[in-house]
Parts: structure tokens; sequence; C-alpha cells
């Protein structure tokens, strides 16, 4: 029997995102769900089951940041690699300081988010 | 009036002679004198002597005392006459006037205390001597000696001073008591006229003092008319002066008396309300010149200026008859004259040309605003960053997702055709960010005209100027001003210029080791294309860079976006030219240029001569006004 692929939630307002990215992730071994909004994940089951999130900073209503203090609060440490489109280390620092694993700025490749997906998990055994 | 000579004068007859000398009383014969028989009293002579010395008195005051002894000689018929005066110091007598044979003994001298003439101020009374040389040896010496001597004494403001007498130097006529009483009368005459003489040389001294003045009077009038005819002339001058300080400051003037509604406008004035200068000035006339909108704050003004002296200053506009504008700036000032009539004087200046350039100003300020948002790349990386990176992503993992599914084994047609549709809907969106860049870009429509590259570029630097000073850049300019005319669409060329600009500013950004100094050069290049360099001194180029500068999304810069050059390029090749850069061939930094092709003769000739300027904003916005 196969061992159950852990879960990754993308949270992305962008639609190309969100049926671009569970295709390679389900290529490198992951299962992936694909959410619109913070409020759409945090409403869901994935908050308890999900591994990692690929979270997008610049989100309407919550943004990603706003998510990471949310679950914070929430005690729920989830492992975090934000995605964004504003190629800014004014923003990127912050968020890795904060305890994101990883933040890569769009578009990136399939490359990099498998090493930034091993190096998270990496972080935590199970 | 008199003057003393020398006591040793060579004519002197104080000169004693070794001779036993005669007693006073030996030689004085007065009381004889009385005892002599007389001839008739001879009024008629004396009214004549004294009518001589009143006429000499007249006419020639002068010579007053020689008419005298000249009279005492014709009218004693003596052989010799004189007058002897004390000197100053009271020790000799002078001899101012003498007549007769002793004439040439004018101006003698003898001494006071011995001598006939000094007996007679001791005695204080007319004496008569007979051969005075007895006594007095010095009278040896004279040119003729004397038989007898008369001498009545010469007063002076009721002072014996002198004396007159008459000698007679033989014995063939004898004095006698006829002769006495008009030798005294001649006397006393000669003491009044002498008086009178002296009044009359002060009364003289007083007029030549005063004709003095008078010449002083007339000199200080003469220069105070100088000075008239000088202040005239400068007055004159400064007239003009302010008629042609009014006429360069377009500056008129004017006076209101309100009461009487009496106005007066200088000439420059006139000319700035377009009016002749013969026509008398109304409030009508100036309300018909009023911009309506305008009319309102006129009538306001008339009514408060009525209520008393105030001090206004306001702008207003004018409309002239062939629907021009003018904009006059006016200063007036309120004031009650010596008769209490309140009376404005006030400047108006011509201020058109002022407010349309500010417009103009305005227009360009908010069209570089316009310019410098769309081309902010820091602006611009914020705005679309998110835009353009949100499809590249997309396209980047939905390409490798599409070629994975087609790899496989069987291929995933159908997954990959939809993946395939999902890259194609990306490719759009980017293609869509760009062309809404580019219409950013662009004016709706692009106006092409002639234009000087030169002065279009002038009003970059001018404009952007504060910009770069905030990055301490140093921007210096080299522009031809014979250049060509390019055609081209001003604004877009500007926008290239303005993104060069600060590219090079920005390239200098960390320079602190040498100044941050931009050069920009306008010239006609080897090719007769007229070209523009951006030369900085900032952090230069690679070589490998040269080929990519150009390309969309292409940056050396960490926060840049890779648009600006790209846009650039396709707006000068819009303009048939060419954009390149190089590396600075002394110096660190680089130099970016561009070069377009002068305006083909054709070109000029069927544009209409309105076309050729429409660029500035002021002639668009004059005509809106």
């Amino acid at each position: 029997m196969m061992p159950p692929r852990r879960l990754i939630a993308v949270i992305d307002d962008d639609e190309s995102v969100r049926h671009s990215l569970p295709n390679s992730l389900s290529q490198f071994g992951f299962a992936a769900r694909v959410f619109s909004s913070a409020m759409e994940f945090l409403a869901s089951d994935a908050v308890v089951e999900s591994s990692c999130l690929i979270l997008d900073v610049k989100m309407p209503e919550m943004s990603g940041p706003d998510l990471q203090q949310e679950l914070k609060r929430r005690r729920r440490a989830l492992l975090i690699i934000f995605i964004t489109a504003s190629a800014d280390e004014d923003v990127r620092q912050p968020l890795l300081k904060r305890g994101a694993v990883e933040c890569l700025f769009k578009p990136f490749t399939e490359t990099a988010l498998c090493e930034a997906l091993d190096a998270a998990l990496k972080t935590r055994r199970h | 009036m008199i003057s003393y000579p020398d006591a040793n004068a060579d004519v002197s007859l104080n000169r004693a002679l070794p001779v036993a000398l005669a007693s006073l009383e030996s030689i004085v014969r007065t009381e004889e004198l009385r005892t002599r028989p007389r001839r008739p009293v001879e009024y008629g002579k004396e009214t004549a002597a004294l009518a001589a010395l009143v006429k000499a008195l007249a006419d020639s005051p002068r010579t007053i005392l020689q008419t005298l002894t000249d009279k005492i000689l014709e009218v004693l018929q003596s052989d010799s006459a004189g007058l002897s005066l004390l000197t100053k110091d009271e020790k000799s007598f002078y001899w101012p006037a003498v007549s007769g044979v002793w004439k040439p003994h004018l101006r003698g001298c003898a001494p006071r205390d011995f001598s006939p003439c000094g007996d007679v101020l001791d005695r204080g009374a007319p004496m008569f001597f007979r051969h005075t040389e007895l006594r007095y040896p010095y009278f040896w010496s004279a040119l003729e000696l004397p038989a007898e001597v008369l001498l009545v004494p010469f007063y002076l403001n009721g002072k014996t001073v002198g004396t007159v007498w008459a000698v007679n130097h033989d014995d063939s006529h004898q004095f006698d008591g006829e002769d006495l009483r008009l030798l005294e009368s001649m006397a006393r005459f000669a003491s009044a006229a002498y008086q009178a003489v002296e009044s009359i040389e002060e009364l003289r001294s007083e007029v030549t003092a005063r004709e003095e003045a008078e010449r002083g009077l007339r000199e200080l009038t003469g220069t105070l008319e100088a000075q008239v005819r000088a202040r005239t002339e400068q007055l004159r001058l400064s007239e003009a002066f302010l008629a042609q300080a009014q006429h360069l400051s377009r500056t008129g003037s004017y006076s209101w008396r309100v009461a009487t509604n009496e106005i007066t406008w200088s000439k420059q004035l006139y000319r700035i309300y377009e009016l002749d200068p013969s026509v008398p000035v109304t409030l009508e006339l100036i309300r018909s010149r009023t911009h309506p909108e305008d009319l309102p704050s006129f009538y306001d003004a008339i009514d408060r200026t009525r209520t008393g002296a105030h001090h206004y200053e306001y702008e207003r506009r004018l409309k002239m008859p062939d629907n021009s504008l003018k904009y006059i700036h006016v200063v007036a000032h309120g004031a009650l004259d010596k008769e209490g009539r309140l009376e404005y004087i006030g400047a108006v200046q011509d201020v058109t040309e002022r407010r349309l350039s500010e417009q103009a100003l305005d227009m360009a300020r908010s069209e570089l605003t316009r310019m410098a948002r769309v081309t902010s790349l820091g602006a611009l990386t914020a705005s679309i960053a998110h835009e353009v990176n949100q499809p590249l992503l997309g396209i980047v993992t939905n390409a490798s997702t599409c070629l994975r599914m087609l790899a496989a084994d069987p291929p995933n047609i159908e997954g990959a055709q939809e993946t395939a549709q999902f890259l194609l809907s990306d490719g759009h969106r980017a293609a869509d960010v760009i062309k809404h860049l580019r219409s950013l870009f662009s004016k709706s429509s692009t106006t092409m005209e002639l234009l000087d590259l030169s002065e279009a570029t002038q009003e970059v630097v001018t404009l952007s100027l504060n910009e770069l000073q905030r990055n301490r850049a140093i921007v210096l300019t080299a522009c031809d001003q014979e250049l060509p005319p390019v055609l081209g669409d001003r604004v877009q060329l500007q926008q290239v210029i303005l993104n060069l600009l600060l590219n090079a500013s920005e390239a200098m950004k960390g320079i602190d080791d040498r100044p941050r100094q931009v050069l920009i050069r306008t010239y006609l290049d080897e090719d007769e294309n007229v070209r523009l360099t951006v030369q900085d001194a900032g952090v230069g180029l690679e070589p490998s860079e040269m080929e990519r500068l150009f390309e969309s999304f292409y940056t050396t810069k960490s926060d840049g976006m890779g648009i600006g050059l790209s846009i650039s390029r396709s707006i000068i090749e819009r303009h048939h030219g060419c954009i390149w850069a190089a590396p600075n061939s002394r110096g660190p930094g680089a130099t970016f240029s561009f070069a377009i092709p002068p305006a083909a003769e054709d070109a000029m000739n069927s544009l209409d001569p309105d076309a050729l300027r429409p660029c500035t904003a002021a002639a668009a916005s004059a005509g809106n006004l």
C-alpha cells in the first residue's frame, strides 16, 4: 500500500496558478488542494490536514501574511512557502523572519518549487 | 576818501633852516586885517562859488576839496589857496588840495605843533599872518614865500581837523575883512560838503554793496535759473525715462478725481487698453474694455472707491475689440488732497504674458506629472509587476505540465490541450499588460509636428530638475540652438528624454567618489541626423548587457521592470530613428543616445505655418481663455 501522500494547500486568487501548480505538485508526489482565498482555506478541513501551504502574498480581503498571523494565533504551526508577483526583498525578508520556509518570486521554475518543498519538509519529520 | 601819505615825502616842507625864529606875535596880524578898509560885500561871487561847489558836489564829489581851493583862489583873487588836514596820528598836517602858485606843494606836509595851521587849531579861530617864514623857516623852501597868509579853521562834526587858507605872495594885493568872511563861509560850506561827500561815499559804498548784493543776487538768480533749467531737463529726462520704463514694464499709471470723475491716463495705459490717447477717459470706456465676467468686481470696486480713501490691489481681465484677452494687475491708492477731495493714483501693469506663461508652465507641469507617473519605474513596477508576473508563472508551470502530459505513455492529449488553453490565455494576459502599458505611454492619438529637439530637451531638463537634484545629480546641457527641426510627437520624445535622464540619475545613486554628473547634448551628427546623448557617471554597463538593454523586461536594476528602455526604443523607431547605449570611452558611466532624421523639406512646406509651434502650451491655452 502506498503511504498517504502529503497534502499541500495552494492558496492563490489567480486561477491560472490554481490550475497549473497542483499538476506540478502531483508530479513530485504530493497531493494538492487549491483555495481561491484565505477565508476559504480557513473554513476547510485542510487547515488541520495540510502539511504545507503554498501561499500567495497579495490577495483581496485576507492577505498571505494575514493568514500567517491568524494561523499563529490559532497555534496551527503550518509550514508556509510564500509566492509573490512582486519581486521585492523588502517584502520577502520580514516574511522569512516571521517563520516562512521560503518566499518565491513569480515566475519561478518547478525545480525552485521542488527545492523549497524539500527544504520545508526536511524541517519537520513525520 | 583822503589818503594820508608818508610824512617823509619829498615835497615835505618840514626841513629846519639855521635862522633865528621870530615870535608868533610878531607875525600874527589878525587885528590889523579887521581894521583894513573893507571892500563891498561880494554876495554874487560868494553865491556863484557856493553854487559851483554844490555842482562839484553833485558831479564829482571826490574832487570837492580841489574845487573848494580853486574857488577860493578865484573868489579871493589870492595867489595860492589850500586845505590842510590833520593826519590820523595828529602829528602833522597834510595838504589834500592846493591851488594857485603853491599847487606843486599838493600833498605836502607841515608839523602840527609848529605851523600857522597848528596855531589856528590852538586858538580855534581864524588867523592872519604876514611872512610866516620868519617864524616857520621851512617856508623858505616853498616855491614862493608867503607875504600874507589868511587861515580859518576847518571843522568836521564839531571838531577842528584842519584849516582852509589863502596866500598872497606879494603885497600887490592885500587881504581884507571881506576875504575873511568869504573864506569862513566857503570853509563852513566845505565842512558841510565834506561830510556830505563822506555820507555820499558811505552811500556809494552802500550802493556798491547793494549793487554787489544785486550782482550776487543776479548770479544767484542765474544759478537758480540754470538749476531750474537743469531740473527741468532732468524732469523731462525722468519723464522720458518714466515713459520708457512704463513702456518696458508694460505699466501705465492713472489719476482719478472721484467727485468729478476726472480721469488722467499715462500714454502707456492708453497703449494697454489699446485706446487713442486723444479720447477722454471715462468709466464707461473702461467698462467697455473690461471682461464681462469681471464686471461685477469692476462695479464693486467703483462702489467701494467712492466710500473713501483705500488701498487696492487686484487683477482683472480685459477683453479687446478683437476678442483677445489681457490680464492687468492694478495697484491703486486713494488720498484726500488739500481741499479734501478724494483722488486715486494707480498703476496698471499688463501681466498677460506672465499669466499665459504661468498657465503654460502649469500645463507643462501637469504634462510632466503625467509623464513622470507613466515613466517612473518605481511606480510602474508596483502597479504592473503583479499583472505581468502572474501570467508568467502560469505560462512557466503550465508549459512544464503540458510537456509532461505529452511525454507520458500514453500521452495525456486531453490534459495537454486543457493546459495549453491556460497557457494561451496566460500569454494573452501578458500581452494585454504590455498593450495597456503602451497605451499609457502614447496619447490617444499621436500628434506629429515640427519641433526643435533642443528646445524639447531644455523643457524636460527644466521641469525635471527638482527630481534630479533630489538624487544630487548635476545636469549639464550642451544643446545646439541651430538644429534642423524634426517631425515627431513632442510628448513621446520628451518621455524618452525623461526616461534616459531618470535612468542616468538612477545609475549614479550609489556613486559618492565622483560628481554625479549628467551631460545632455543635442547636435547634428555625422550622418546629418539629429542626435541626443545622455552621458552619466554611474555604475556603467557590461558589454554583454548592451544587446539586451532595450528588450522588454530586461533590467539591470534591483527594482526595475525593464520597460522604460523598450518603450523608448519603440518610440524612437516610430520616429525612424535608432537608440543605443555604450560604456563611456573615458571614465566610468554610460552614454545613451538616440538619433532621428531631420524633417524632410517638403514636410516643412506641407505643414500649416501655425503648426510649427502648436506644441507650446501657451498658444494652446491662450485660445481657450
